[in-house]
């Protein structure tokens, strides 16, 4: 098999495996607004971990590349919502503010996903050996990005099953980014800072912007500050480890 | 100079730099509410700033004991809160006359800087150019937290002068737990790994239950999320570029 199918193979792999962070919403059938409030306040906790992840990693190879690309990603989310804000949008059974939040999650995080398509190609040329672990790693650490966008969906009416495919349709830019950065390693790892910040500044931008404000109108602030915090620890934990 | 000096004196410095919160007043009676929302937005992304290079800086030691440290200074500051009945308190209620009102907001300040005293003190043991980094910026957002607590002293009728005294007597604990935290460890260096991911842990839980959630019915969000998001870039990128 040629090289560049079987990275697009594994690469694959990760993305289906986001669709396992729907699976722990197959119980949560209350839409309470104190539910949205939880789920805003985990799915923030996730997404922050993620970036500071990300970050770090990324200011290794050039803090000003990951600034620029963090700009960038803050601009971009900016003029996605004066676009979706301009129409009346519906998600589903979802309409207006609550609809839109829906489409922007996905948008951000599947934006996020092509820098992470990057890093897997990327790595691939480092040798075989290593990119079965990579593959694994990135497979695991897609569980919890499954888990963000199910928590903002899931709340709002979308099915267990759309919530896992909306997952999964966020990480399809990791096999589509793989192939290319994997042959031409050299070009793209030359993007991957720029790429990186433009992820994380758009995911904290968004769980600034959106996910936040929501969760302190619904529910009591320390209650919203224990699960963001204790999510975010737990989140770098998790992608230390993996 | 004696390292434990250099901490004392880079910490009292910090707390210092809270008297400079006071100088808006010296103009004007009070502040639009919409600047104290950019003020809470300022320091939320300092700390947050802060919090994310002493994270980083735990990456490379035993992580499993800095979440289980991170996750005790959460819970330590949420208990704090929960026990003196000021974890649902609104911080920025600027006509309030309630005389308990004024003792509370003194009160959450003084143990939100404890706990900046100790990020301080366990960035000067990874070493003293980082310490003094992490002093700076918990320094700069001394001034808009302090900023706010005039707010409210000001608007209760204690004077400019002495609500600066009283916004810097506040952040007293941060140099006292500053030396005491870069005492104890340097007599215990295990202990790093559980102290950095404490003050990690407890300066993210005062971020999201102090300085935001009152800030977005101020500032509204697309202000509050850009303020907090440039003041944390700003502190992450001199880390990054200093190394
Ligand atoms: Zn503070």
């Amino acid at each position: 098999m040629h090289p560049a199918l079987v990275v697009f193979g594994y690469g694959l792999i990760t993305a289906l495996a986001t669709g396992l962070g729907a699976l722990p919403f197959a119980f949560l059938r209350s839409v309470s607004p104190k539910a949205v409030a939880c789920a805003n306040a985990i799915a923030a906790g996730l997404m922050l971990g993620a970036s500071f992840g990300l970050v770090a990693e990324s200011t290794q190879h050039g803090a000003w590349q990951t600034i620029v690309g963090a700009t960038v990603g803050v601009v971009s989310i900016l003029i996605a919502q004066r676009v979706l804000g301009r129409h009346d949008v519906e998600f589903g059974r979802a309409r207006g503010a609550g609809a839109q939040r829906m489409l922007l999650m996905i948008v951000v995080m599947t934006a996020h996903s092509f820098s992470e398509g990057v890093a897997v190609g990327v790595s691939f040329g480092g040798g075989a050996t290593l990119a079965v672990v990579i593959t694994a790693a990135i497979a695991v650490h897609n569980i919890p990005e499954g888990l963000a966008i199910s928590a903002v969906l899931r709340p709002r009416g979308t099915s267990v099953l759309g919530c896992a495919g909306w997952s999964i349709f966020s990480s399809l830019p990791q096999p589509l980014m793989a192939v290319p950065a994997f042959l031409l390693v050299e070009a793209f790892s030359a993007v991957l800072p720029y790429g990186i910040g433009f992820a994380a500044g758009a995911m904290v931008f968004m769980v600034l912007v959106e996910l936040l404000p929501e969760a302190y109108g619904h529910a009591r602030k320390p209650v919203v500050a224990l699960q963001v915090s204790l999510t975010l620890i737990a989140m770098v934990l998790f992608q230390q480890y993996l | 100079m004696d390292p434990t000096l250099t901490v004392l004196l880079y910490s009292s410095l910090a707390a210092g730099t809270a008297a400079l919160g006071a100088f808006p007043f010296v103009f004007r009676e009070r502040l639009p509410i919409t600047q104290i929302g950019w003020a809470n937005a300022l320091a939320a992304g300092m700390m947050l700033g802060a919090s994310y290079s002493l994270l980083v800086t735990g990456l490379d030691r035993q992580v499993v004991r800095g979440a289980v440290g991170a996750a005790l200074g959460i819970l330590f500051v949420y208990w704090t809160h929960a026990a003196s009945k000021t974890e649902d308190l609104d911080l920025n209620r600027l006509d309030e006359s309630e005389p308990v009102y004024g003792y509370q907001v003194l009160l959450v300040n003084t143990l939100h800087s404890a706990a900046e005293g100790i990020a301080i003190g366990v960035a000067m043991i990874v070493s003293i150019p980082f310490g003094v980094f992490v002093a700076g910026a918990i320094a700069v957002h001394n001034i808009p937290e302090a900023t706010i607590l005039c707010a409210i002293l000001t608007g209760r009728g204690v004077r400019v002068r002495d609500a600066g005294g009283l916004a810097v007597a506040a952040n007293v604990s941060q140099v006292l737990l500053a030396v005491v935290t870069f005492t104890v460890i340097s007599a215990a260096p295990s202990m790093l790994p559980w102290a950095l991911g404490f003050a990690v842990g407890a300066l993210i839980y005062l971020v999201m239950s102090e300085l935001l959630p009152e800030s977005y019915q101020q500032a509204g969000s697309t202000t509050i999320a850009l303020v907090t998001l440039a003041a944390m870039g700003v502190v992450a990128l001199l880390q990054g570029v200093g190394g």
